[in-house]
Formats: C-alpha cells, structure tokens, sequence
C-alpha cells in the first residue's frame, strides 16, 4: 500500500471521530470565547489534511509528511484548529525526518508536536488543549522504545483522557460551565480515530476506517466505562443564563503568502490590539488567527507582509448566543426513553427535524455519506437505551442497519429514504413509546408517502424515455424521472401534476432556491393553479445540490 | 311517592368554562359562576365582562400573556344561596379538579347547603353544557334524583371531548397540558388533537392539514360508539368557523342517529390556554 493511501485512510479515520463528536465538541467550547465552534473549526482543519493528500500525487513519506502539515496549515480554522496544525506540523517534521515509523519515532514526534504548540501559543493557559498534548507527550515518553506502537498509543490515549477530566479543575470558565475543555476533547477525540486507524493498519494493512471506533463505542455503552462518563459529561452541557460575551467580537483568521514574511513583527502588532494571538508557519506562508474589535487593521496590517487569502471573520458575538439558543432548546427525552438520530442536510431541514423532537443530527446526505461508526457515536452520546435511526437516503440505509448490529443498545432503523420521507416519520414519533413501538409508528407513517425531487442534470442522458440535455432541470417522483424542462419552476409543476394524478391530499416542499432563478411565491403560485385540491406547505430546507425536495401524502 | 326533579325545581349551575352556545344560558334555572381572566393589572369577568370575539381580539393585541383565576368559594356560596332561594335542587357541574381549582371551591361553598350536588366532570368547556342540556331533559320529562345523579356520573364517565388544536403554545405555557406535553404542536404545520382523558389532556393524534384531522377525527368517533347509537354531541370553536360543519356533516353522516345540540363558542379563561383558531367537539352516546 502506498504511503499517501495508508495516511488518507488514518487522517481519515480521525476525521470520521471528530465528525461524529463534532456538534457535542461545539456545545462543550465555553473557553476562550463560548462561541460554539471548536468541534467544527478541528473537523474542518482535518478534513483540509484528507483533501490536500487526495489531490497530491506524492508518494514517499518526507512528502506525505510535508502535504499533511500543509494542508493543515492552509486549513486550520479557529484557535483549535490553528494551535492543532502546529501539533500535526511538529509531529509530521519528525516523522518526515526519520522516514519510519515505530515506537521511538512517535514518542519524539508527539513531543515535537506539543512543542510546536507551545512556541506558536504567546501565553500558554492550563485547562485546554496544550495541557492535553502535553499530559499525552510525557506519559509517550515514559514507554520503553522496544514497546510496541500499540502499547505506545494506548498509555498516550490514556494520558489523554484523564488530562481532558482535570481541564474542567484547571479553568474557572469550564468549572463555572461544569464541563471539560473542547479543544482538549476533540483532541482526545481526534488521536482515538487515528490511533484506531493506525492499529487497522497493522493488524492486516487493511483498513476500515473508524470501525473499531465504532465497536469501542459500543463497548463502552455496554460497559459505561469512559464512554458512560463521556455521556454524563454530555447531558451537562446546558446554558442557565446567557453566557457573557467576548471582550474581543471578532475571531478574524486567514493565509498570508509572501517571500520574506515576518512573523514576530505581526505578532507584536497584534498583541496589543486583540486576543488567542496565533501566527504560525515559515517565511513563505504564514496562518494568522486573532480575535480583534477590528478585523480592517488587522488585515490591512498584513498586506505589508504579502498577498492575504483565505480570509474569514466570525462575529463571536452572534455565535455565543446561537450557542446559547441552540443549548436552551434541545428536547427532552419522553417516558419511553426512546430518541431519533437523523441524518439530515441543509440547515433548515436539521432545524425542523429539531423542531419536531430529534435529538442528534448527523450532517449528511446524498453527496456525503455518514459511517456507521459516525451513526454510532451519535448515539452513544445520547447516553439512552431506546434509539430510533432515520437514515433519510438509500444509500444510508445499509449503514445505519449495520450501526444498529454493532450495537448492543435496542436501535431500529426506520428505512425513510428521503429528507421528506424522514420528516413524514418524525411526525408519527411518540417520545413515550419504546424503540420498536416507534419504528412501527414511522413506518407506517410513511408507507403511502410519494417522494419527489428537482435538479439538474450533470451530462446528457436518456432516461425513462426522456431526453435529458446537461443543465436542464429534471423531475424525478418516486426514482422515475417524470419531467424535463429548462426551468426549475416547469420541473416543479411536472412534480406537483404527477402528485395531483395520484391524490396527493398534503404536499410539503423543502426549497433551497438560493441562485436557482425562481422563488417561493412563483412556487407557491404554481402549486395553488396545479393542485388545488392540495394542501401545500412550504419550508426552507437549505438541502445542497436539490432545489426542491416535495412528497405528497 | 318519590319526589320527581323538574326543570321547575331543580337548577343548574356551571362555570365559565362551560363555553355555552350563544344565548343558551338566559333559560331559567342555569347560573354561571365566572372565573376571571388578567391581563396585567386589567381583571374581567369570563362569559360577562367580555365577549368570545372580543377576548380574542384582545389576546392578538396584548403583548402580555393574559392568566386565569378560579372563583372564590365566597362566590360559590352567594350563587347556591340565590339559585336555592328559587329551586328545591342544585347540581353543580365544573371542569376536572386537574385543570382548576373551581371544583374544590364549589365543594367548600356547597357544605353549607342542603341538595347542592357538585361534580367533578373531569373534562371541560362545552362538554359541561352539553352534559347540563342532556340533564335538562330528563328534567323535563321528570326524573328521580337517583336517575339525574346517576346520568351526571355517566356522563362524567362516558363522554368524550376531542380538540383540535391551532398550536399547543397556548396548552404548554399555561401549563394545562399533562402527558400532550411531549407532543409537538405548531412546527411543520402539525396541528394536533387532544383528548380528555383522567381529568387531563392527552395527545390523541398528530395530523398535518384538515384532510387527515378530519379523518382522525372520523376513526375518534368509530372507536367510541356504533353505528346505530343514540349520540348526542355539541359543536365548539375559538374563532374557527371552517371546521365545525365539517364535523357535523361527518358525524351525521356515519351516525345516522346522531343528535346535534349546539355549537358553544370558547371563552377568555379556557381561549387563554387553548390559543385561538382551535375547534373541538364533545359527545356522549346514550
């Protein structure tokens, strides 16, 4: 195997744990600034790695190494992901130089990454993610280098673990909030997927990313040893009153690529004017992270050293209370016990399957699907026995039924193969009825429910009979392609004529129109002239890549 | 001989949460104890100081969220004492002892009387006016006080109230809501029905548009009688004027011998924790 294929599929595999823990990281990130994005800023940095590696063609490890580093320096996100890129550049310097891997490799290597971290940090705090790297540096270096790698990852995940439980003793904002450091956390979370990816390598050079993360996830539900912790922890996470707001409202982070940049001069002008200060990378490309009033100065400031991109500035102000509001109104788990995991895209669909009493989304879909052992973890965070997967895509199904084997919890998978489809099932969720109870209500909640959806076509085709020309809109009711035309709107009223022909009595449309060149009141025209036999309801989905989404009932 | 009870020597008295049909508590020997409804600092009478239409009205334009107070026994007391001046006997019929305390006053008051018969219905709004008009015929027929307590208690027992709801906002903030707590009203267009059940309101269905409740609806009524019964039912309605011809017209047409009382309209007290654009219906098969 190829080094690049065999680091795609660790790096993966460590992504796959993040994602899977990522919305939980977001609502444990009180420190520095509660703003809620810590499991997303690490997944997006790692997910930048996977991608640089995917479109290089390198082969050896010294190049492997250098893509890794790279590619999460270019994509590090936030103050995690900024302080987690020069961990990964310390440990990739190492590796890179020695050309190997085993046991005395690794030990430098991570102590090369804490040390990194620590140089790129100004005034280093207790309680966050550079005591965790440390706590997981020592306890490496106290293993004998004639011990095996996997011996070595398993003390520097323990370290890990019991580091990540003392942060919430270590900072008076994670004690006042009752919860431990997020950044700690994901990185613990992180090092899980990648030692688990690491030990599938050496077991038999085939790797099933994120499978025993999966299994060990299971494991501990049954067993309730750190993963049964882990769960306490996560129905601490509530917001009592709102949090306080940032001194600093702007987390203003970007890339700066030049011949000579001079990174100590930056960081000096940036000290006095803002916060969580990170300028990290060589002379040629430099990441700039800092959280400021005024985002102007800072890049105007930079456009001295070189060319400035990738540039973006969160107000932390509006995602602390977002944070708050999403916190304040997660539901409650009924008598029954019983909890929905959904797989959902788009922004408004997660709300409304929020709305209507899911517990956990997992962000996916058509063009991303979710592994079982993301499905999982999802549900092993929820800490309860009785689960309920809606898996929203034929192409999930399979996944979400093998989550459901390797789980000892009671799970059913509800087979909804559509976003509309699920949603018809939510509607039938009975939060005081068992598992099974509810997997019978939602079926046959969406037994009779027609499922339709509008897109364009991505090349010429002929299907079921229709000529399809690349870019025209297509109508597809039930897998069968019903119309084509070269608007969005006219493939719209060839769903709603095909619904009106089977009497359809309730439509429900999901839009994301967003640069489709139609709007909702031109639909909802459509629809009262089509169908007016049709009760027609509209909501914004936010779904990628489909404009429309409708069943009828 | 047994003394037989008539409309001329037995009354009725309700609360407010009886939602009565328009004009159909001026008839003799009906009495109506109000609760009151607040808005702030701004106290009415409910079923007196304000009517249905202008309660909602106010509700759309209050930007507080108006509450509810039960009467006084004190208020209990002055009604038997006028309604005995007049009549030989009382019954004393009020929504479930688990929404309100009305129930509990009118128990107080009614120890200092003689033939002051108060019940408990365990449900509320119109239902308690169709179980007075029900009771009234058999007054009007005469009936022995055995007789009239023992329909009372069939009643209480055997009626059934579904309610169709324009959100559950109005049902959880006030908090008289009991396990339909757990059900989801309002988002995605999901309107659901409650029942009364135990004294309480509990979820019956979650439906998304008038099709499906109606056929709900229609299965609420299969499941609880037979085609051929005797069924006596009253129409209710806070501001919704669509649905309760529907729901007529479906009763009567899968129970032929259905009877039609009235349609009582939802006042301030029961309007503040059922929220407006709700209509409801309650029977009894007898």
């Amino acid at each position: 195997m190829i080094v690049r294929t065999a680091a795609v599929g660790v790096i993966q595999s460590a992504l796959n744990a993040v994602e899977a823990e990522r919305q939980f990281i977001n609502d444990l990130n009180v420190y520095p600034v509660p703003d809620g994005d810590t499991g997303t800023n690490m997944a997006l940095t790692v997910r930048a790695v996977v991608e640089e590696l995917e479109q290089s063609e390198v082969t050896d490890i010294p190049s492997v190494a250098a893509a890794v580093t790279k590619g999460s320096l270019m994509g590090a996100r936030g103050n995690s992901g900024v302080i987690l890129s020069q961990i990964v550049r310390g440990i990739c310097d190492v590796w890179g130089q020695a050309n190997s891997l085993d046991t005395a490799v690794f030990k430098q290597a991570v102590l090369e990454g804490q040390q990194a971290a620590y140089r790129a940090v100004k005034t280093p705090v207790e309680g966050t993610m550079l005591t965790v790297i440390r706590e997981m540096a020592t306890a490496a270096q106290a293993v004998p280098d004639g011990f095996g790698l996997e011996h070595l990852l398993a003390a520097v995940e323990e370290a890990g673990r019991i580091a990540v439980d003392n942060t919430t003793a270590q900072l008076p904002a994670l004690q006042k909030a009752g919860v431990v450091d997020a950044g700690g956390y994901g990185l613990l979370v992180l090092f899980r997927g990648l030692s688990d990816g690491i030990e599938d390598l050496m077991r038999g050079g085939k790797l099933v990313a994120g499978a025993r993360l999966a299994a060990r996830a299971a494991a501990h539900a049954t067993v309730g040893a750190v993963g049964g912790r882990r769960s306490e922890a996560k129905r601490a996470v509530t917001v009592e009153e709102p949090s306080e707001l940032s001194e600093y409202r702007y987390c203003t982070s970007f890339l700066i690529s030049g011949d000579a940049i001079d990174r100590e001069a930056l960081e000096a002008f940036l000290l006095p004017i803002g916060d969580s200060a990170l300028v990290v990378g060589d002379e040629r490309t430099v990441k700039v992270h800092v959280h400021v009033n005024d985002p102007g100065v800072v890049l105007t400031e930079a456009l001295k050293h070189g060319a400035i991109g990738d540039i973006e500035i969160n107000d932390m102000h509006a995602q602390t209370r977002e944070r708050d509001e999403r916190l304040a109104s997660a539901p409650e788990v009924g008598e029954g016990g019983t909890v929905v995991v959904a797989v959902v895209a788009g922004a408004g669909n997660q709300q409304l399957f929020r709305d209507l009493g899911c517990h956990a989304i997992v962000d996916g879909g058509q063009s991303m699907n979710p592994s079982a052992a993301q499905l999982l973890n999802a549900v092993q965070e929820l800490g309860v026995e009785e689960v309920v997967i809606l898996p929203n895509n034929g192409n999930v199904i399979l996944t979400a039924e093998q989550a459901a084997g390797m789980s000892s919890l009671h799970i059913a998978v509800v087979p909804s193969s559509s976003i509309p489809g699920g949603l018809a099932a939510m509607v039938a969720f009975d939060p005081d009825e068992d598992a099974v109870g509810n997997a019978r209500l939602m079926q046959d909640a969406i037994v009779d429910v027609r499922y339709a959806e509008v897109t364009h076509a991505v090349r010429d085709s002929e299907l079921d009979g229709l000529e399809v020309k690349q870019g025209q809109a297509m109508a597809i009711v039930d897998g069968r392609l019903v119309a084509v035309s070269d608007d969005i709107e006219s493939a719209f009223g060839g769903v709603l004529e095909e619904f009106a022909r089977g009497g359809a009595e309730y439509v429900t449309v999901l839009t994301a129109l967003n640069g489709w060149g139609t709007t909702r009141e031109q639909l909802e025209e459509l629809a009262a002239r089509v169908a007016p036999d049709a009760e027609v309801s509209f909501h914004e989905g936010g779904q990628p890549l489909y404009p429309i989404l409708a069943s009828a009932e | 001989m047994t003394e037989l009870l008539t409309l001329e020597n037995t009354a009725i008295v309700l609360d407010s949460t009886c939602d009565p049909a328009d004009g159909w508590l001026d008839q003799p020997g009906l009495y109506m104890v109000p609760l009151k409804v607040h808005f702030g600092d701004q106290m009415f009478r409910d079923g007196i100081d304000m009517t249905y239409k202008e309660f909602f009205a106010k509700l759309e334009q209050s930007e507080i969220l108006p509450t509810t107070s039960q009467p006084t026994a004190g208020e209990f007391v002055a009604t038997y004492e006028e309604a005995r001046k007049h009549y030989e006997h009382v019954f004393s019929l009020h929504l479930s002892g688990e929404m309100s305390g009305t129930v509990r006053a009118a128990e107080q008051a009614a120890e200092q009387f003689d033939n002051v018969y108060v019940y408990d219905m365990r449900t509320v709004t119109t239902a308690l006016s169709l179980c007075a008009e029900r009771l009234r015929a058999r007054l009007a027929q005469g009936c022995t006080l055995e007789e009239a307590r023992a329909y009372v208690e069939y009643f209480r027992d055997n009626s059934n109230l579904l309610v169709h709801a324009a959100t559950l906002e109005y049902l959880r903030r006030g908090g008289r809501i009991g396990r339909a707590a757990s059900l989801v009203g309002g988002v995605f267009d999901i309107k659901p029905l409650i029942m009364a059940e135990d004294g309480t309101l509990t979820g019956y269905a979650k439906v998304r548009g008038l099709k499906k409740a109606m056929a709900a609806i229609q299965r609420f009524v299969e499941e609880r009688s037979e085609p051929d019964d005797q069924l006596y039912f009253c129409l209710i309605d806070a501001v919704n004027d669509e649905e309760p011809p529907l729901i007529r017209e479906m009763i009567e047409r899968i129970r032929p011998n259905a009877h039609y009382t009235f349609q009582g309209h939802v006042a301030a007290v029961v309007g503040t924790h059922i929220g407006p654009g709700t209509a409801a219906f309650a029977m009894i098969v007898e």
